[in-house]
């Protein structure tokens, strides 16, 4: 009897259906070919919105649809790099989350659609009656800074208020501060020419940083050495020759020993101390006392590992990287933050690699020009502190006015003393820490207004929300931040035409200030404030659209050092700061809390970015969740020494408590964590009930996960106000329920 | 003719999972689908512990079990040696996706048919580069012609003794890694 096999079976009736369906065979070529061509393609060179980089992309549209990314290869940020935040939220566009216009609140979480008229109109009159009643100062703007926060900064002070706030005290704010008092300035790395790279604290293939990787990345292939020092095996470890699991909170003490062996071996950089800095011999007798055997008694690294650390680091000096800081341990994590950028900043001094190659150096940046002020009036001078005490010198002095301390605005709300609030590319209510505080400062102001583009937690307790155009649909100021080894600029534009009825910030803020009586400092459109800031640069608005990135010409050189401290020098001991009564020199100082060592449930709580997520907005975008999916990497991390105490196996759930809150997660038992702490992905928690999409698809959107702002008390560094983050002490059990 | 290949060099992934968006926009596919995945893998304990992640995505292989199994022809290879499926005359039944020891190939639920890695094959031939090559923001991938001895690939595969995964098998992969 003939027999068919399934195969032949199948092979015949394929050839069948083939030719019954399409008659002559189409090659995929052809195929691919007519899917191409099916829609005309265009490319728009513009500046991505997934993260607050702003790398500069090539966005490809079909027809009217957004389709794919490409980077812009010269871009001094991203140099032609696009991650995955940058691709998938291209997506984001077509979110059925999204605001379609004006909304104003009629009752808890119940918004009705007005015209932007009637917005303005409202908006204007309300905000002019708090003005009359509570002073100008009653009115704050909290943003998150970027180029156009000139126009923000010219809106609030033509109210006649200074409360300018950024993020800065929940995110950089000693970094910035720290280099300021050491060098004058926040510094750039070239790390691409560096033969060593230490990254404390500090991870870009998490925070992602797409200039800063492909250096590291050319470097490594170079042969450069490069050490990570992290409580926990970050990404950036992944690259690296070495893991130096410190104990969270320590690395101050790390850094003090580095600068003991170096002086005590006497490999410091001679020259360049002599020459280019302040305070040696101060510095010198301070960290006389920081021996490698101390560290380790802080830090848990090895005696033997920091000296031979130390040894390589001046070895390879002045062609060395101490990575200058972001969030990490150097931001806003940490009571002794502060000091720690103060000592990378002295350790970089006797390792001698400022303004050298390899080393940390000031970017050139493009000098704007500014709209005539005969034709066009600048608002009037505004105080030159905060409400919160920024600027103030018997306050926070060194907390520059303008940055702020923004996790003090429910505090300034419950005390009265701010009434009226405009939230610009911010949601505090997530990104704040002790979210039942914030809530009720904010919902004690008498006036809300939001920009968002969705109704994030923040968005869905304010009287108005505004939404923006989303940045694949606006126009935007003239960009100068990509200015990294040379002077550039770059814009951002639409590349299709806005969904909704949204309109781009300039729009908004004229439609405002026509309401405000202030609308004589917004007498100008956007391009002619464009073509004034490109004036003095000879290069053409049109140019600059047509090309995305362009550079004005001057480039970084090594060479001496110009720095722009007091001294001119590199201040080992800061003349700032003693003028303030505040420690001049780099000394340890411990961490705010400890672990209980005695009890096993005790941990630190840390935190930190995964690449595929931007603080609390792209938590609702599947082509993104989905990575945490597949991954399974909202787990929190635990060391498995600690979770067999605690009876956990992998992916069990735990309930994590702290004084201010509770959650639960399931675990991820990895080596790569130092046992002292739990590692907690930021990313996740979102509460607002509008955060469908995501939740729909996978790990995402409403309700999913915890966030570490849920468990951090609401704290205040004496110095510099910031919220440090990573403060935490949780208790942590087995729990019995299921977590994220 | 150019053979094309890619070498990937695991030192070098961070797992951001760019080249996962990257070649889901460039190929139009939907979140839950993919042409390429990352595993992460860990090993050790302190102070000698480490992690790698290994992109992976279709092989190519040089003797495709994929393109043996297919009973309508479909599956081919292009004459830059690119491994493809024909939509017109694939069947999804599936075969392909059973025969291919790296499981790399996806069924497309709509279209009922079988997907995989395309080698971003219309961007080469117009002179670009595969979509998870160029936005990669470590550079682990090098695509290049694996014939031409001076390209950066053959250079890199050279230098590295870089290997194909599972070689044991005899299908040839196109794709290289360095792995430490």
């Amino acid at each position: 009897m003939p027999t068919i096999s399934r195969r032949k079976f199948l092979a015949a009736s394929a050839v069948g259906t083939a030719a019954l369906a399409v008659g002559p065979y189409v090659s995929f070529d052809a195929w691919a070919k007519a899917q191409n061509e099916s829609q005309e393609t265009k490319v728009t060179p513009t500046l991505c919105g997934a993260c607050d980089n702003w790398c500069a992309i090539n966005v490809h549209t079909k027809g009217d649809r957004v389709w794919k990314a490409e980077g812009i290869p010269g871009a001094g940020k991203n140099l032609g790099g696009v991650c995955a935040k940058g691709h998938g939220f291209l997506h984001e566009l077509y979110n059925p989350d999204r605001i379609r216009g004006p909304l104003k609140r009629v009752g808890p979480d119940k918004f009705e659609a007005i015209s932007w008229e009637q917005a303005f109109k409202e908006i204007g009159e309300k905000t002019l009656a708090i003005k009359e009643k509570h002073g100008p100062q009653s009115i704050f703007w909290l943003t998150h800074p970027q180029a156009n926060h000139s126009l923000n900064g010219r809106f609030l002070h033509a109210l006649g208020s200074s409360n300018m706030f950024s993020h800065g005290s929940t995110c950089f704010m000693p970094r910035n501060v720290g280099w300021w008092l050491t060098v004058g300035g926040k510094p750039e790395m070239d790390l691409e020419h560096s033969r060593m790279i230490v990254l404390l604290g500090r991870n870009p293939a998490g925070g992602l940083n797409l200039g800063s990787l492909r250096e590291i990345s050319r470097a490594r292939s170079n042969g450069a050495r490069m050490v990570v020092v992290d409580p926990r095996f970050n990404e950036s470890a992944s690259l690296a020759d070495r893991w130096l699991r410190i104990r969270p909170g320590t690395d101050l003490a790390l850094v003090l020993a580095l600068s003991h062996v170096i002086i005590e071996e006497g490999r410091w950089q001679k020259e360049f101390v002599e020459k280019y800095t302040e305070g040696f011999a101060e510095f010198a007798a301070e960290v006389k006392k920081y021996t490698p055997a101390w560290a380790q008694e802080k830090t848990g690294i090895s005696a033997a590992e920091i000296v031979q650390l130390a040894r390589e680091l001046a070895g390879y000096a002045p062609r060395v990287c101490v990575h200058r800081g972001y969030h990490g341990a150097m931001g806003t994590q940490y009571k002794n933050s502060l000091q720690l950028v103060r000592a990378v900043g002295c350790l970089s001094g006797l390792l001698g690699n400022f303004n050298q190659p390899g080393g940390l150096y000031f970017p050139p940046k493009p000098k704007l020009g500014k709209l005539d002020p005969k034709d066009y009036p600048k608002p009037p001078e505004v105080p030159d502190h905060m409400s919160d005490g920024s600027g103030d010198p018997d306050r926070y002095p060194l907390v520059p006015a303008g940055n702020g301390i923004a996790h003090a605005i429910p505090e300034l709300a419950l005390k009265g003393e701010l009434k009226a609030g405009f939230v610009y590319h911010s949601n505090p209510i997530r990104t704040n820490p002790n979210p039942a505080r914030v809530i009720a400062g904010y919902k004690k102001l008498e006036l809300l207004v939001s920009f968002d583009y969705v109704l994030s937690e923040t968005a869905t307790i304010a009287h108005y929300i505004l939404p923006e155009a989303f940045y694949l649909e606006s126009d935007d100021v003239v960009y100068t931040s990509h200015s990294v080894r040379s002077a550039q600029v770059s814009i951002r534009q639409p590349v299709v035409k806005p969904l909704y009825d949204t309109k781009p910030l300039f729009e908004i803020l004229k439609g405002m200030a026509g309401n405000l009586g202030i609308g004589e400092y917004f007498k100008f459109t956007l391009e002619e404030y464009n073509r004034a800031s490109l004036a003095p640069l000879h290069v053409t608005l049109e140019r600059l659209k047509k090309e995305g990135v362009i550079d004005t010409g001057s480039r970084w050189e090594p060479g001496p050092p110009k720095l722009k401290t007091p001294s001119g020098k590199l201040e080992m001991v800061s003349s700032i700061l003693k003028d303030y009564g505040l420690p001049a020199i780099p000394t340890w100082e411990e961490p705010l809390v400890m672990p209980d060592p005695k009890d096993p449930h005790s941990f630190r709580l840390i935190h930190g970015k995964q690449a595929h997520h931007t603080h609390a907005r792209t938590g609702n975008q599947p082509y993104l969740t989905e990575i945490t999916t597949l991954n399974d990497w909202a787990r929190v991390w635990i060391h498995p020494d600690r979770a067999k105490l605690l009876g956990l196996r992998d992916g069990d759930c735990m309930s994590i408590t702290s004084t201010v809150g509770k959650g639960r997660a399931r675990c991820r038992i990895t080596e790569g964590i130092h046992p002292d702490c739990i590692f907690l992905p930021s990313g996740y928690g979102m509460f607002s009930r509008h955060f469908k999409f995501g939740k729909k698809h996978g790990q995402g959107g409403y309700g999913f996960g915890i966030s570490y702002n849920d468990f951090l008390p609401t704290y205040f560094d004496p110095v510099l106000g910031h919220t440090m983050g990573n403060e935490i002490i949780v208790r942590v059990e087995k729990s019995t329920t299921r977590g994220a | 003719m150019p053979h094309y290949g890619i070498a990937i060099d695991t030192t070098k992934c961070i797992g951001c999972h760019a080249c996962r968006v990257a070649c889901q926009n460039q190929n139009g596919l939907a979140y839950d689908q993919e042409f390429n995945r990352i595993v992460e893998r860990e090993r050790g304990r302190y102070p000698s512990f480490a992690k790698e992640f290994i992109p992976l995505q279709c092989n190519h292989c040089e003797n495709a079990p994929c393109q043996r199994v297919c009973p309508t022809g479909a599956t081919y290879t292009t004459k830059e040696g690119v491994v493809l499926v024909n939509p017109k005359t694939c069947v999804g039944c599936k075969y392909c996706v059973e025969a291919c020891p790296y499981k790399m190939r996806m069924i497309d639920h709509h279209k009922g048919i079988v997907v995989k890695c395309v080698m971003c094959i219309d961007l080469v031939r117009q002179g670009g580069i595969p979509a998870c090559v160029s936005t990669c923001p470590t550079q682990v991938r090098i695509f290049g012609d694996l014939d031409d001895p001076n390209s950066e690939i053959s250079r890199f595969v050279a230098t590295h003794r870089a290997q194909p995964l599972r070689a044991d098998l005899d299908t040839r992969p196109r794709i290289f890694y360095k792995r430490s």
